[in-house]
């Protein structure tokens, strides 16, 4: 079982990416649970999510101890620095987060600058799908090619068929940067 | 392959499903996303849904469609659901059916967001006036979730009494992989108001609580013969059996397997009705075990005041309960275990 948090700024994609990630278990038959930490707040302020997955069942889909964190600002490594298992990994937006943030050396840092890659790309909205890219080769669960079809799949079932080859070049990008 | 779906979104379509043709409530965190759902979903198959004024007009609304023979459905949380006791005494006193649901959320008064199971007592011994009961089922999945929603329906029908679903502000908020009920197109209650006073007209002089107290403990003891349901591993031979519900005993099943591979004799019972609760998953286990540890996500422990009671009916010598309130949240797996072993190693005090 594996389990991933997925932090940042609201609208910065986070909820999506675990959502992404959480579909793409799902599309292989895993097990899967997204549990969002949640508010009164709708908008604003910082939103995360975390996602269980693998071939067992899982008995607890609430946060405990991450194998992989995204942290798309600040304050979310901050936050969740402490939390990640002993060599686990942490993914970073290197746009905007300070590496310096990190003390532990018990992890592995893996730094993204995934606004830059978007904005070359030409789909700024993309970031989060760069990143899901990159956590899918880093978790070393799914190959290229199940991250994109139950990328797609998902997608299509939300009616949001029209950025498909976008959101494929953009899990490429982040696939491929690793 | 099933798709990711949201436990609030799981269980209002299930309801659909399940025949629910109104649905009348006030919206709050964490249940809001119900009828939020509700809200379009309901015109899709010529259902009514009304956003009500306050809990208490939902509430009377809801028995307004009971008595007319349509499957009715609220859902709230703790506070809201507090502000509906009169309505759901009033459905047990005219044994209309209906399902309450109430995503729990942690805290006394105004409460907080935070997940939890403080409303056990309240929900297992009915809120209003009087002495009715309720179903309480309580789920430990989305997917388990849309199919104790279509058991509530069918209970209440059946009974004629009040489901209340008991879940917990996580489940509603987390999403898991679901495959939902069949479509069910369903008739009103053939004895419902259908404008033409067909049914016989009782006054309420003309009632005779003695004789209607017969009948409600026959039915009520019915329901506890017939309904008790419960998910239980490895209790024949357990030293100790870990009771808990919802997603702390969803957590539980996994601290109770790892415990038993590292050579503990533990069981662990999952009550899924909490009302009628399952004292006969109690008469399979190990007549000679040590002690019995309530999971929960409350402050000062109240499954617990169930266990014992049943263990004492149950089990022929005096056996020890334990009980660790985790307060709010889904208590770890880790955080399980080590509850089991402060217990092993004396350092929790049996609450009975």
């Amino acid at each position: 079982m594996k389990e991933c948090v997925f932090a940042g700024f609201g609208g910065q994609g986070v909820l999506t990416v675990g959502l992404l990630i959480s579909q793409m278990a799902t599309y292989k038959d895993y097990h899967a649970t997204w549990i969002p930490q949640y508010g009164s707040a709708m908008r604003g302020g910082t939103a995360n999510c975390t996602v269980k997955f693998g071939e067992g069942y899982i008995y607890n889909p609430s946060q405990d101890e991450p194998d992989i964190l995204l942290a798309m600002n600040n304050p979310s490594l901050v936050k969740f620095l402490p939390l990640v298992k002993p060599g686990g990994t942490i993914v970073v937006n290197s746009d905007l987060v300070d590496s310096e943030i990190n003390t532990r050396k018990d992890i592995n840092l893996v730094e993204i600058p995934c606004l830059t890659l978007a904005k070359e790309m030409d789909h700024p909205r993309g970031a989060n799908v760069i990143m899901a890219g990159a956590i899918v080769k880093l978790s070393g669960d799914f190959t290229e090619r199940e991250a994109i079809d139950g990328m797609n799949d998902m997608f299509r079932k939300k009616g949001k068929e029209k950025y498909k080859e976008l959101n494929t070049k953009a899990l490429s990008i982040g696939y491929n940067y690793i | 392959m099933a798709d990711m779906m949201k436990g609030n979104v799981a269980i209002a379509e299930a309801a659909i499903r399940a025949g629910a043709r109104l649905y009348a409530g006030y919206p709050i965190t964490p249940s809001t996303e119900i009828m939020e759902y509700m809200s379009w979903r309901m015109a899709e198959v010529d259902g009514v849904f009304v956003q009500a004024e306050s809990e208490i007009a939902g509430i009377n609304m809801i028995i307004g469609g009971a008595a007319c023979g349509v499957r009715a459905i609220t859902a709230s949380s703790g506070p809201g659901i507090s502000l509906k006791q009169e309505g759901m005494t009033t459905l047990s006193d005219e044994e209309l059916p209906a399902v309450v649901v109430n995503m729990v959320r942690y805290g006394n008064g105004i409460g907080t967001l935070y997940s939890a199971q403080c409303d056990y007592h309240r929900e297992t011994r009915g809120g209003g006036n009087g002495d009715y009961r309720c179903i309480v089922l309580c789920p430990s999945s989305v997917q388990e979730a849309t199919e104790l929603m279509v058991l509530a329906f069918d209970l209440a029908e059946k009974y004629r009494m009040v489901s209340v679903f008991m879940s917990e502000g996580a489940l509603g908020q987390m999403m898991e992989p679901c495959e939902l009920p069949e479509m069910r197109e369903l008739p009103r209650y053939p004895w419902g108001f259908d404008g033409k006073y067909t049914n016989k007209k009782v006054g309420i002089f003309d009632r005779n609580s003695r004789d209607e107290a017969v009948l409600l403990n026959e039915k009520y003891n019915a329901v506890k013969e017939n309904e008790q349901r419960w998910e239980s591993i490895d209790v024949e031979d357990a030293d100790y059996v870990l009771v808990a519900y919802g997603l702390p005993g969803r957590a539980s099943i996994g601290a109770a397997k790892e415990l038993r591979a590292e050579g503990y004799k533990v069981g662990m019972i999952r009550v899924i009705t909490a009302w009628p609760f399952p004292e006969k998953a109690f008469q399979e286990v190990n007549p000679n075990v040590k002690g019995f540890i309530t999971i929960e996500a409350n402050a000062t422990g109240q499954l617990i005041d169930d266990v014992a009671l049943t263990a004492l009916r149950t089990i022929d010598k005096k056996v020890q309960c334990y009980c660790r309130p985790h307060v709010y949240g889904i208590p770890s797996v880790k955080a399980i275990k080590q509850d089991f072993i402060d217990v092993v190693n004396g350092n929790m005090k049996e609450v009975y």
